[in-house]
């Protein structure tokens, strides 16, 4: 199962703390198709912002 | 640790930062404890083909686990390890293994990912060498990939293996210093200010420097767990980190940088020994090492690795150290592409050799620590130290004695005043500055730190060279 839910981010931490741009870097560095998860990565969090603001002020 | 009084264990102090698993050292073992979740993990890597394949082609140091797992030791399963003949840092490789040891973590990272495996780190200290090869060690680095997610040593790998490359091959500047003042590596901000206008255009480095920096910056405040689900979310693969992979080797690969030539590259041309005073130390140590058996020789001021060879002929392995990092890299260059695996090339100042490093300054063993070896070669080196350095000569042979195991030899040359070598560093300083480099001074020094055992005139007459039984 995929999506954004809070459940799969809580699954694992490794003991090294891997920096969360040098995990969003990687997806750029691999290429054309990379670039697109990067992107997508981005457009979802800036909906993400939209759709929660009614419910902020609300 | 209470382990050590009653189990004889005790522990690796550069192994605490993974909890899951631990490096000991039993007797002459080399051992490593697992926890409960590593135990699973070991199990499937030590079931898997790719790492069947990396342990038979020795790019991964043999491993073994141990039956039954000892009860006396708070682990679920215990390992014991391949001894690797000599510890070494990064700081003290020269470019051509640092690239080298890069390649080596891209291509074990690469086998794994193909088999569903990933490394929790991607750290230089992974590596270490067996002569002139590398070899992977940290076994508990292995884990299973979860799709989705991009490899947590990314940052390690940029920090400890390719910013170091970048800076020697794009700056030309000497990447040990950088390693050796930071346990961590270079940080990416650090990096950022060295490629500052159209240095920003060079290979990898506005990929793997500047925008990583810039993403570092802007995500600071997100973890790593919800970065993860975005980025699996998002549609993040495990052929997108395989492709990663596959960028960083072309990169690495294309840093083929070469040291320049400089003084020492050149010694054994300008400051050739005649060809008798060559025969003749080579005879000697031949002789030297040979008397004294096998086990390990360290070879001071080794450059181009003559006398290391020799060494070789008869000694388990040799630890050839030299200052200048160039020569370091072509004599590396020469033993890996002979294939050689018990000639250790490393670059270090003798008057300046590696202090211990990150925490509590053990985490790193200082040189001193490790080096302590069976033979010493000590071949036109005393004279640099003693002249060239203001070194005591009392304090040189102390230092050489030390590095001697007690009943092994110390194989020391002592350069004449008059020679020309010697005239050359003395018309550097001030007359009269080292009244007692004089030869009866130097052998009485000798004869106090051991027995005197042997002892050769070079023909040219301006050379003499001993081997010292130390203590005996």
């Amino acid at each position: 199962m995929t999506g954004e839910g809070r459940e799969l981010a809580v699954t694992h931490l490794a003991y090294l703390d891997a920096g969360s741009g040098s995990l969003i870097v990687q997806a750029v560095v691999g290429g054309v198709a990379g670039v697109a998860v990067a992107a997508k990565l981005y457009w979802r969090r800036l909906v993400a912002r939209f759709r929660r603001q009614p419910t902020d002020q609300g | 640790m209470a382990l050590h009084d009653t189990t004889g264990l005790r522990a690796e102090p550069g192994s605490f930062r993974d909890p899951g698993n631990q490096v000991f050292h039993r007797g002459g073992e080399v051992l490593r404890g697992l926890d409960e979740r590593s135990a699973r993990d070991w199990r499937a890597l030590a079931a898997s083909d790719f790492f069947r394949d990396l342990l038979a082609t020795g790019q991964v140091c043999g491993t073994e686990e141990l039956f039954p797992t000892p009860v006396d030791v708070p682990w679920a399963a215990v390992l014991r390890h391949e001894r690797i003949p000599f510890v070494s840092h990064p700081y003290e490789w020269s470019y051509g293994m640092l690239r080298d040891a890069a390649l080596l973590h891209l291509e074990v990272l690469r086998a794994a990912l193909a088999a569903g495996f990933t490394t929790k780190d991607g750290s230089a200290y992974n590596v270490q060498w067996r002569g002139a090869r590398p070899v992977f060690i940290d076994v508990g680095s292995f884990e299973a990939a979860r799709d989705g997610e991009p490899w947590a040593g990314y940052r390690q790998f940029c920090q400890t293996l390719l910013y170091p490359l970048l800076v020697q091959a794009h700056l030309g500047l000497d990447f040990q210093p950088f390693l050796r003042a930071r346990v961590d590596g270079i940080e990416p901000d650090q990096m950022r200010r060295l490629f500052g206008g159209a240095r920003r255009w060079r290979p990898g480095v506005f990929t793997h420097v500047h925008l990583h920096g810039a993403m570092q910056d802007r995500n600071a405040e997100a973890s790593t767990s919800t970065v993860r689900a975005q980025l699996r979310a998002a549609g993040y693969s495990r052929e997108l980190a395989l492709a990663t992979v596959r960028g960083l080797t072309k990169l690495v690969r294309r840093l083929d940088h070469r040291p320049g030539e400089s003084h020492w590259s050149d010694y054994q041309r300008t400051c050739a020994y005649s060809v008798p005073d060559r025969q003749a130390k080579e005879a000697f140590v031949d002789r030297a090492v040979a008397v004294t058996g096998p086990g390990r020789v360290l070879d001071l001021g080794a450059n181009d690795g003559r006398y290391a060879r020799i060494a070789a002929r008869h000694a388990d392995h040799v630890v050839a150290v030299e200052q200048d990092p160039a020569v370091v890299d072509a004599l590396y260059r020469a033993l890996r592409d002979e294939g050689e695996e018990r000639i250790l090339p490393l670059v270090m100042d003798l008057a300046d050799p590696s202090p211990g490093g990150g925490w509590r300054g053990v985490e790193r063993a200082a040189f001193a620590d490790r080096a302590r070896a069976d033979a010493v070669l000590a071949l036109a080196v005393v004279h640099h130290l003693a002249i060239g350095r203001n070194v005591p000569l009392p304090a040189v042979l102390d230092q050489l004695a030390a590095l001697t195991v007690t009943g092994g030899s110390l194989v020391v040359e002592f350069v004449h005043p008059d020679d020309p070598m010697a005239r050359r560093l003395l018309a550097n300083k001030p007359d009269g500055l080292f009244p007692d480099y004089r030869r009866e001074v130097f052998e009485s020094l000798l004869a106090a730190r051991g027995r005197v055992v042997g002892r050769t005139e070079l023909p040219s007459g301006t050379r003499t060279l001993y081997q010292v039984v130390v203590g005996g």
